[in-house]
């Protein structure tokens, strides 16, 4: 006899029905449509100028957006990243400021700050949704406002600035056009990849995203690399901090209102399931792409920033009913 | 309705018939899921639909029930074309299913969950909580179940228990088919019974039943019919009167079985003690003295009980997944301490759990990967995956266990339920356990798929493996076991021998007699 065929698995579409369009449509495909759209409808989208201001706004959110990815793919989520990336930039601005350091040292000083209390509140976030089983949801959002709070009254609610030059420097260079933060981004971004793909925590996270319990029969230790995922996470809010820092050369206790649900939807865009255990990272840098193409077109095109946020509301929606039909139809 | 069962036993008439299949094929794809399938019902009769996995039953009640649509063929029910376009308008048509997956909402009450369908409204459109309750009553009085509280959560209640609660729904809207998918998978001998004499009476009240399943005692008990499924196709339709096991067996898997399913007599050298209980307590078990027992290398012990009886949670507690309130187990002699499974796997023991969906199996992701789970650190090298080791582990367990399977890399839920069961295997015996704890591990296979992963258990034991056997098959433990341990309410009622094997003493014991037929108990 050949491979069984299980009986529950559902029709293979026809050829060009509603089902199949939507199974296909990579989202690598929609982010070249949208490019091709806006490169013929306006003027100045596609010049070497635009695509530079793109790669830079785009760049604090994929940082958020790959941390992020880690926690929803084990079926978690962090509510918090925004917060804690101001909290880490205020804590980096103290650090930065400090008297009697090089200018040097103090940068060092500053991006080692960052990542620390980025770390550290990604490490309370999955430590204890971890050790109690609760939802992250709920953690994350307590610690959404932990890590404000914090971030107000470390910094006094003042805005910090005057920081080294150099720091300034390394926040607007550019290698051939392309902003060096970005490229920063990208080395996140391929680090990930890496290690979802080929080490053996990257293969446990998608377990525990697909079936928890099946991975913690086998002996493995759910709650630690559910632990390290939020950590992660924590780390590229540091990551964001320092990225916010050298390009705005300020550290402000109300930066990145907001941002962990731009995260999320890049992450969501690019097919991550947030139910867990199905999606990849390079899915998230093409989410983080769609909607920064999206915003910067759609004002190209003369629509309002209004119009704009309703438009990548949309887009969200669209993504999620896709999912839908991908985790639907993937058995065929 | 008496009328109908006596032409049920005689050759059937052509005008008798009252729903017919003819010539019914369904496409997945390229897959032929059903490739000509051809069978009638009659009013009030019992009629078995039995194969292998993946023979088509599965996706032939699917269209019974109207959740696929069919390509070609016919149906007709009551003389008028049937072609359900949803589960809504089957249950319309009087056709229920209950499946073998439950569809209850455990958070609700019984009662809610019995009139879920239509929950009754009071004149001013409010939900008529007496009115629910007494439906619920009802229903439940109706199949026997007097004992119990229609306003407790799903959630209180056993998987049995479950099963029956989703019957008496069924059964109260105006059934003409009942179709139970494999109803008695999680049930044991005594819930059996209460299911069979309530399919009597279903069917004394001219309901016709549809009885999917892997026994075939239970067919030839409370059947008048059978249709035998092969690759899609129907292969025959019997009387039950006029045909035997062995015959349905044979059509099924189109080839004699091997003699995996008897076993000789013969006498074996046991290793050493390769792991002891001693009077074991989880959590669950509210007896003063638990559970004790030895197993040494080389043997087979299995457990067999009631459901409820604790036969799981004794295995659990071993692997350390419940905690252990008291008592102790003690691994090559030496008292071991699991805090979690990887403790006892470490200690070289093995857990094949009872559901492969929910505890054994990743099934979104590779075969490959699901066979490395438990033992990813011996194709990985400072934490990175080599994926050619992974492969041609995979390809190995794969030849040794006889795997039906495309490729490695493709998802384990593209396997058939048998195929699924041996990538659990897989994974375990990829580590070379000393000692391996099996939670029915043959259920929802098929016949064939059966002997072989008999084979492979005994063969294991023969090369000085330890297994530990749970499961609710009688002639399953009776083929594999040396011993069989009896649980009745947390505690071993008896111990037997090869030699006082029957499900007669089994069932005695589980129902917590000592007197046995022919032997004593230890």
């Amino acid at each position: 006899m050949t491979l069984q065929t299980t009986t529950d698995t559902l029709p293979a579409p026809s050829r060009f029905s509603v089902r199949t369009v939507l199974q296909n449509a990579g989202i690598g495909r929609a982010l070249l449509a949208l490019i091709i759209f806006f490169s013929v409808f306006t003027e100045h989208f596609l010049t070497p100028n635009n695509i530079t201001n793109i790669l830079t706004q785009i760049t604090i959110n994929l940082v958020l957006a790959v941390g992020m990815t880690f926690v929803i793919l084990i079926g978690g989520i962090d509510l918090s990243v925004g917060s804690v990336m101001a909290f880490a930039a205020v804590v980096a601005g103290k650090a930065i400021t400090l008297p009697g350091f090089g200018p040097a040292e103090a940068i060092a000083l500053a991006v080692i700050a960052a990542t620390l209390t980025g770390v550290l509140c990604g490490l309370i976030n999955g430590a204890i949704s971890a050790y109690w089983a609760l939802p992250s949801f709920i953690i994350t959002l307590g610690m959404l406002n932990i890590a404000r709070g914090a971030a107000l009254q470390v910094s006094d609610a003042q805005t910090i600035y005057s920081f080294p030059y150099a720091f300034e420097e390394f926040g607007s260079a550019m290698i051939y056009g392309v902003p060096v933060v970005f490229l920063v981004a990208l080395v996140l971004v391929f680090m990930a990849w890496f290690v979802l793909n080929f080490t053996v925590f990257g293969r446990l996270l998608y377990g525990i995203g697909n079936n928890e319990e099946a991975v913690r029969l086998a002996g493995q230790s759910v709650r630690r690399y559910k632990i390290a995922a939020f950590t992660i996470c924590g780390f590229t809010a540091g990551i964001a901090a320092v990225v916010y820092m050298a390009r705005l050369n300020i550290s402000s206790p109300i930066a990145g209102i907001g941002f962990e649900l731009n995260a999320i939807a890049a992450v969501i865009i690019g097919g991550t399931s947030l139910s867990g255990g199905r999606g990849s990272v390079i899915g998230t840098l093409l989410g983080a792409f769609i909607i920064g193409v999206l915003a910067n077109g759609l004002i190209l095109i003369g629509l309002s920033d209004f119009m704009r946020q309703m438009i990548t509301g949309v887009v969200i929606i669209f993504a999620v009913i896709l999912d839908h039909y991908r985790a639907k139809y993937a058995a065929t | 309705m008496v009328a109908a069962t006596q032409t049920a036993a005689q050759a059937p008439a052509h005008s008798t018939q009252f729903l017919s299949v003819e010539r019914l094929k369904k496409y997945f794809g390229g897959v032929k899921a059903l490739d000509g399938v051809s069978f009638f019902l009659e009013q009030g009769e019992v009629h078995a639909l039995v194969g292998e996995n993946g023979a088509g039953k599965s996706t032939l009640i699917k269209i019974l029930s109207g959740v696929f649509p069919y390509d070609h063929g016919a149906i007709s029910l009551d003389g008028q074309t049937y072609r359900p376009q949803s589960p809504h308008e089957a249950k319309e048509r009087g056709v229920q299913v209950v499946h073998q997956e439950f569809n209850l909402l455990d958070h609700l009450s019984i009662a809610e969950n019995i009139s879920i369908e239509k929950l009754p409204r009071n004149r001013f459109g409010l939900l008529d909580r007496p009115e629910l309750n007494s439906r619920a009553r009802k229903a439940l009085d109706a199949i026997g179940l007097t004992d119990i509280d229609v306003k407790a959560p799903v959630s209180t209640l056993g998987i049995a228990h479950r099963q029956l609660v989703e019957i008496a729904r069924a059964l109260q809207s105006e059934s003409q088919i009942l179709i139970l998918d494999e109803p008695t998978a999680t049930l044991t001998e005594r819930e059996t019974k209460r299911l069979f004499e309530l399919v009597a009476r279903i069917k004394a009240d001219g309901v016709t039943v549809v009885f999917v399943s892997h026994h075939l005692d239970e067919v030839f008990e409370i059947c008048d019919r059978v249709t035998v499924f092969r690759n899609g196709r129907t292969i025959a339709t019997d009387l039950i009167a006029e045909t035997t096991p062995d015959g349905i067996v044979q059509r099924m898997v189109g080839r004699q079985l091997a003699g995996e399913m008897v076993s000789g007599d013969e006498q074996k050298d046991f290793g050493g003690v390769a792991l002891s209980v001693q009077n074991l307590r989880t959590e669950a078990n509210p007896t003063d003295t638990g559970v004790s027992f030895d197993l040494r290398y080389g043997e087979i012990v299995g457990i067999a009980g009631l459901v409820g009886a604790g036969r799981t949670e004794i295995l659990r507690g071993i692997f350390g997944i419940d905690p252990v309130r008291s008592g102790e187990v003690q691994r090559d002699g030496e008292t071991a301490r699991f805090s979690g499974p990887g403790d006892a796997i470490a200690a070289g023991i093995g857990f094949v759990t009872e559901d492969r969906k929910d505890e054994g199996l990743i099934l979104d992701m590779p075969i490959s990967a699901n066979i490395s789970l438990a033992n990813i650190n011996s194709v990985s090298q400072a934490g990175l995956l080599k994926f050619a080791a992974e492969r041609r582990q995979a390809t190995e367990a794969g030849e040794k266990l006889k795997l039906k399977y495309g490729r490695t890399a493709d998802p384990a839920s593209s396997l058939s339920g048998g195929n699924q069961q041996k990538v659990v295997l897989a994974k375990w015996l990829a580590r070379d356990p000393k000692v391996l704890l099996l939670d029915e591990p043959t259920r929802g296979v098929d016949v064939g798929a059966k002997a072989e992963i008999y084979a492979i258990l005994k063969d294991l034991a023969r090369s000085g493996v330890a297994l530990l056997v749970v499961s609710s098959e009688m002639p399953e433990l009776m083929t594999l076991a040396d011993r069989i341990l009896v649980l009745a309410e947390h505690q071993i009622q008896g111990t037997l021998q090869r030699a006082d094997f029957s499900e007669e003493n089994i069932l005695k014991l589980a129902y917590g007699q000592t007197e046995l037929a022919g032997g004593n108990s230890q």
